[in-house]
Order: structure tokens, then sequence, then C-alpha cells
């Protein structure tokens, strides 16, 4: 599964800190996440969509090999 | 992400505490040769066997250093490795329990290695080394990968 958090942020101009902080986990969960080592759960990726206001599909794309 | 099983944060720093001091006791221990004279005393044995002679639920004369840095370093890896990080989440959890199949693992590999190339007495040192070593191994990997996350892109926007 990828993500689109990092340009996300970009153009929302916050750091992971600050997402981090939104969605109540710590920085190394979004770096992980953002990294791709990571794939969040159901409930802190709905959080996240919330953050940037958008669809948790617009956010996570789901690749071949899922 | 409420885990029943892990004890407060602030426990951690206590264990790192705990686990330093039994740390540099068993290097004090090892450096200055011997165990502590003083620490010569009565205690409970469900079951003492020495030079053949086996005793059942008696009262015997041992040095507990060993038995005292043991304590201290298990107790202070337990308080290290399950108290809450300052901000836990679903990922440090799973890291957590990942870390744990992997000490799990790793310990068991060098066991097989120590088997096969570890004799007699060496062979018991060996397995005196492997009550420790899962707990050291999670706290490693654990810990750096914790810091190996936290570490990369810090100011990035």
């Amino acid at each position: 599964m990828k993500n689109n958090i990092k340009v996300e942020r970009a153009i929302k101009s916050i750091t992971q800190e600050e997402l981090a902080r939104a969605v109540d986990v710590s920085r190394q969960t979004i770096n992980a996440i953002e990294s791709g080592k990571y794939v969040p759960s159901t409930i802190l990726s709905l959080k996240i969509g919330r953050v940037f206001k958008k669809a948790v599909e617009e956010i996570f794309i789901l690749e071949s090999g899922d | 992400m409420h885990n029943k099983l892990l004890l407060p944060h602030r426990f951690k720093t206590a264990g790192w505490l705990l686990l330093s001091v039994a740390v540099l006791f068993q290097i004090l221990v090892w450096t200055r040769g011997g165990e502590l004279s003083w620490l010569n005393i009565k205690v409970f044995a469900i079951l003492d066997q020495d030079m053949g002679q086996s005793k059942y639920f008696s009262f015997i004369q041992n040095n507990v250093t060993e038995e005292i840095i043991g304590i201290l370093f298990i107790i202070g890896g337990l308080f290290a490795g399950f108290s809450r990080e300052k901000t836990e989440d679903e990922f440090i959890a799973n890291l957590r329990l990942s870390s744990m199949l992997w000490a799990v693992l790793v310990n068991y590999l060098l066991l097989i290695v120590a088997l096969i190339f570890f004799y007699d007495l060496s062979f018991f040192d060996v397995m005196v080394l492997n009550m420790f070593t899962i707990l050291i191994i999670f706290l490693g990997r654990f810990h750096y990968i914790l810091y190996r996350t936290s570490k990369a892109n810090p100011h990035e926007k």
C-alpha cells in the first residue's frame, strides 16, 4: 500500500510532529507510515483522513501486490 | 491502544536504572573477582544438589550476590521493555511484539550455535548468559528501531 501523507502534509504545511499530535500518535509512527514501513490501522487512517479533510482512499492507495 | 499488560511510563526510567545497577554490580564482581562475602546468608532452598547429595526444602548457606544481580537485571529489563512509551500507540505496540518475536528467534538460533560449539562447563556459562539474552535482544532491537524511526527526517516539512 502506498500513501501520500508526505504530499498532503506539504500542502497543509504541517510537520510530522504536528500531524502526530493531531492524531494522537508518536512522531515515529507517522515517520514509519510515510516510509512505508508500517500500515496504520483503520482507526488511525480515518483520523489522518479527517486531518487532511480527505477520504481515506485519496491518501492511501492499494498496490498490485496487496 | 491501551494494553493492560504495560506499566506506566515512569517505570521505564526506573527499569534502566535497575538494569544499570545490575550490570555495574556484575562488572565489579567480574573484575574484582568472586562474590561479596557479606552476602553469604542463610536461604531457603526447595532443592539443593551438591556433591551428589540432594536436600529438599531446607535452609542452606549461600552467597546471594549472583541472585541479587540476576533479579535486578530481570526486573530492570522487564520495566524498561514493558512500560508504556511517552506516546504509546499502535506502531509502538506492534514494534514491541515484533521485537519479542525477533528476540525469541535470535535467542534460539544462538542457543543452537552454542549447543554445537560449547561443551561442559563452558556450556554452563552459555546457559547462564542465555537466561538473559531474550531480554537483551528484545530491548536492543525495540529501542534501535524506535531510535532509527525517530531519526529519519526530523525537521522535514
